[in-house]
């Protein structure tokens, strides 16, 4: 999608024309490019290359220069290089055939913004030959998306069976350690019986050798 | 300093009590600053900047003492018949503080420059110092920056955030069963099928409707279609756009089917029988189409919005319209409309709200979409196209000079002023973004403001102070502007000085927004108070501190002489009074039209202008354009000056009254009125007929010039004694004792008493 489109004059970098793709969500991101766009306008001169691309984030400036007139637009990473430099070219056929006489003559900023209308009109077609494609490029990352989802039932189905697997283990650890709780107590009681009876001997025993030793 | 000698008027002792005729033949001039001639006069025009004391005091407790409010009335964008407009590669401000070069700066030498803001010393870059108007070198101190107040500059791109918006205007209609039934729908449509090449704009002007009752309805007008096509979003709860584009479309390509759509609207609806209205989810849907560009939305609601989001009560009782103790419900039922207002505002998009219902709507709560995103409210209540067709009038020739007029987008405004002195409230239809800084996504040439001053450091040293409005806009043809309009006002340190220059009817247009701001936060009874207080405080501290002998009676300086009697005026208005039955919404608009319209409109709105018609001469007539227009003198308003045998005429700003005596002089009846005699004045009259009579043609100028003088229209009444709307008339006899209020006299009596205490 082109985002931005800006033409400026070379010479002082005056902004001649401009237009921002209306959209709720994209305008407000789009600041920091328009501001990074207008330096990019001063910034070249005649000597710089008539076309040529800047990367700038995951957005790409297309940058085309004719007749002391620098058409700069702003796209996503995905907009194929052709089609951006063919807008251009058609912007700057039309710009030139209407303002190109008067460009060295204006002072004021974006003396000719009503140009807009028109760019918004050739954005629109160039945008609608992409529709297409991009609904085809849709269609297939939702199957894709189908199939990672698909894929992430099963491991999530999986994922139950080893948990139920762990629960029933877990149950059965409880219950085993209840037994052996249970049967170390029953051990525990037997050897303390046992010790108590070994001591009651004991003690029968010295009473019995005190008795007969004495008497 | 002393300006004593030069100002003795300004200072004479007024006994009011004694002294009767306090009016001055005919409008109120305002005081002119008390500084050098050559310094006066490039001095801001007092039609567009003004200030309470036009002798700043030189401390904060000197001006608590005197007891009078210090600010400043603007009226930036006014339509001015001389703009001198300049562009130029450089704009010459200040380094540190930002102030745009003006009349007042002082010039070192050739190549430095003294800002009179900040007394910081800059730089003349070199480009200034050649004059293009006069084509010499060397003398900075001859450009137009410097030798205008007003001054409006080609903005160059630094002071755009993005290219500049296009011209868009959305409107946004009722169309319930209500709406048709007062038949505004066929009026605005024929208004905006005339004025529709005159709207402000360029071949990148964008236009839309939205229509709305239970439903929500919008139309595509793109081009190529052989009709408008009508699609309707029923769901109100989460409202959506039903296509991307083509529902605001280029007016100048769609021209013919815009023009279509406004033919057949009115019959669109002429069977409808909705009686349910969802404005809230309409101004959801407007304003999701304009968040892109920014732009205008106009309003039209004809009763009380029941359905969807923000949805009101009907709050108004009836029995408490005459209630002599406080009036509940001045401030909003909900904060639906602040908000969106709010969000408007960061999108540059400005709301303007037109209220046309004979009951109850919640203005208070309605009126808040238009206040904070600085668009206008206009009121016509009990509009109806057949039983009031002065109401329709008025409708047609406001909304022609609402489509009409000069418009700003995008707009900020700024006030600075001299290092001591502070800002620190606004008042009118504004949204305060950060601590001087105004956003203003609209900026119409009817809007005025009001700012309240305080003098945070003495002002020692300091002979002269300065203030600055600086407004950045865009205009309708998308060039970015900033029109700077630059005061100058002496400082002084006695009280004489500062008394001798308060300028009346500004303290008493920036005590009525006070009072307005004070009757929404606190009570109404508060802000009544408040105002006979600053009555009782100002003339009390003027005879403490300025009267050398006391005499008895109630003393007032000339040019406070009419301060008691503006007071009296605002008690007895429309938005303040008690004990007369008022409807809320009319209260609740009166407030809105106080703190909004600029200084020259509320003055006239709070003390009306009352003339004698019926005996008009040439004497003393001016010569306009070729035309004589008699200058009767202005009357006090008091019963005491009617006189059953004359013809009175009240110009009360928005309404004018021609009151017919009883006996009247039948000789006007005739010559003016075309009837021959009382008893056949018609009940309604609005017109004055087309008459060939030297009277009529007199009558007709004064009226006229009257009408001219001001951008909206008034409408004519002529009223007999029987007539409807002889209370309203009665209404505005300020000095007369009713059953709710003090007369003149007496209020003075009762000022003097506290005075005494």
């Amino acid at each position: 999608m082109i985002l931005l489109t800006i033409i400026a004059r070379i010479a002082d970098g005056l902004p001649l024309a401009a237009s921002v793709q209306e959209d709720e969500q994209s305008g407000r991101d789009l600041q920091q490019y328009q501001s990074q766009a207008k330096q990019l306008c001063r910034k070249l001169n005649a000597q710089s290359p008539a076309r040529c691309i800047l990367e700038a984030g995951d957005m790409y400036f297309h940058c085309l220069i004719a007749e002391d007139v620098c058409y700069l637009s702003l796209c996503e990473a995905s907009f194929p290089k052709k089609m951006a430099f063919a807008y251009l070219e058609d912007l700057h056929t039309e710009f030139h055939y209407l303002y190109g006489k008067k460009v060295s003559t204006v002072t004021r900023p974006y003396s000719f913004i009503e140009f807009d209308t028109y760019i918004q009109k050739k954005k629109k077609t160039y945008v609608d030959n992409r529709t297409r494609r991009n609904l085809g490029s849709i269609n297939t990352e939702l199957q894709d998306v189908q199939k990672i989802m698909v894929a992430n039932i099963e491991e999530v189905l999986q994922r139950g069976e080893a948990l139920s697997a762990l629960d029933t283990k877990a149950s059965n650890l409880s219950t085993l350690s209840k037994k052996y709780r249970s049967d170390a107590k029953y051990l525990n009681t037997r050897s303390m019986y046992a010790k108590v009876a070994a001591v009651a001997v004991c003690f029968i025993t010295l009473i019995i050798y005190v008795r007969f030793w004495w008497l | 300093m002393s300006l004593q000698s030069s100002t003795p008027e300004a200072l004479r002792v007024v006994n009011l009590l004694q002294e009767r005729n306090l009016l001055p033949p005919g409008t109120v001039p305002a005081p002119t600053p008390c500084l050098p001639q050559d310094i006066q006069k490039v001095n801001c025009n007092p039609e567009v900047f003004r200030c309470t004391l036009t002798s700043i005091p030189q401390t904060q407790s000197l001006l608590n003492k005197a007891k009078l409010p210090m600010g400043l009335l603007l009226h930036p964008f006014k339509d001015l018949s001389q703009l001198p407009v300049v562009t130029s590669s450089t704009i010459v401000r200040c380094r540190s503080c930002r102030t745009y070069i003006n009349p007042f700066v002082s010039f070192l030498d050739q190549r430095r420059w003294k800002c009179n803001l900040c007394y910081r010393i800059n730089d003349v870059p070199e480009e200034f110092m050649y004059n293009p108007v006069s084509r010499s070198y060397g003398e900075p101190h001859k450009r137009p920056e410097v030798q205008n107040a007003t001054i409006e500059f080609i903005a160059p791109s630094e002071y755009m955030l993005r290219p500049p918006q296009p011209a868009v205007y959305l409107f946004v209609l009722d169309v319930s069963h209500n709406a048709v039934e007062t038949g505004y729908l066929n009026v605005f449509c024929q208004s905006l099928l005339d004025n529709i090449s005159a709207l402000p704009g360029d071949s990148r002007t964008k236009i839309g409707f939205i229509t709305f009752d239970s439903t929500i309805h919008f139309y595509n007008l793109q081009e190529g279609l052989s009709q408008p096509q009508m699609l309707i979003v029923s769901d109100i709860e989460d409202v959506f756009l039903p296509t991307p584009d083509s529902l605001l479309v280029n007016l100048n390509e769609c021209k013919e089917l815009v023009e279509d759509l406004l033919k057949s609207l009115p019959h669109l609806f002429e069977k409808t029988m909705e009686t349910q209205s969802a404005l809230g989810s309409a101004l959801q849907a407007a304003f999701k189409l304009l968040s892109p560009t920014g732009g205008r939305m106009s309003v039209f609601q004809t009763h009380l919005p029941n359905l969807g989001v923000g949805a009101l009560q009907s709050r108004e009782d009836p029995n408490q319209r005459a209630s002599a103790k406080d009036i509940q419900h001045l401030s909003p039922a909900t904060d639906f409309y602040k908000k969106l207002a709010l969000d408007c505002s960061g999108q540059q998009v400005a709301v303007d709200l037109f209220l046309l219902s004979a009951r109850y709507c919640d203005l208070a709560s309605l009126g808040c979409i238009s206040r904070y995103s600085a668009g206008s409210v206009y009121y016509y209540p009990s509009y109806h196209h057949q039983h009031n067709p002065a109401q329709v009038e008025r409708f047609q020739k406001d909304l022609k000079r609402y489509l009409i007029r000069k418009i700003g987008f995008e707009a900020v405004m700024r006030i600075r002023c001299t290092k001591g002195l502070s800002i620190h409230t606004f008042h009118g239809n504004l949204f305060v973004r950060s601590t001087d800084l105004l956003s203003l996504p609209n900026v119409n040439p009817d809007a005025g403001f009001a700012v309240q001053m305080s003098i945070e450091e003495n002002l020692d040293d300091m002979q002269v102070v300065s203030f600055q409005a600086a407004l950045l806009y865009t205009s309708s043809k998308g060039e970015r502007r900033i029109r700077v309009h630059t005061l100058c006002l002496p400082v002084v340190n006695s009280m004489s000085d500062i008394f001798s220059g308060a300028d009346v009817q500004a303290i008493t247009g920036l005590l009525a927004c006070m009072a307005v701001d004070r009757s929404m936060a606190a009570s109404l009874s508060d802000a009544r108070d408040a105002m006979t207080n600053a009555a009782i405080d100002s003339l009390s501290s003027y005879r403490q501190s300025v009267l050398t002998i006391q005499q008895p009676g109630l003393l007032a300086p000339a040019c406070l002489r009419l301060f008691p009697l503006y007071i009296l005026a605002l008690l007895k208005q429309k938005a303040f009074r008690t004990g007369t039955s008022t409807r809320l919404d009319d209260r609740v608009f009166a407030m809105y039209q106080l703190k909004y319209q600029p200084l020259a409109y509320t003055m006239l709105m709070i003390h009306p202008a009352l003339y004698r018609v019926d005996d008009l001469t040439d004497e003393g007539a001016l010569n306009i354009n070729e035309r004589t227009i008699p200058q009767p003198r202005v009357l006090q308003l008091s019963v005491e000056k009617l006189s059953r045998e004359g013809a009175f005429l009240m110009d009360a700003g928005t309404v004018m009254y021609l009151w017919i005596g009883r006996n009247c002089n039948p000789n006007f009846l005739t010559h003016v009125l075309g009837v021959p005699n009382y008893a056949a004045v018609p009940e309604n009259l609005y017109l004055l007929p087309e008459l060939d009579t030297v009277e009529s043609q007199r009558t007709k100028a004064f009226i006229g010039w009257l009408r001219d003088q001001r951008p909206f229209f008034p409408s004519l009444h002529v009223i007999r004694d029987e007539s409807q709307l002889k209370a309203s008339f009665m209404q505005n006899m300020i000095e007369d004792r009713t059953e709710s209020a003090l007369s003149y006299y007496e209020f003075l009596l009762h000022l003097q008493q506290q005075i005494s205490k």
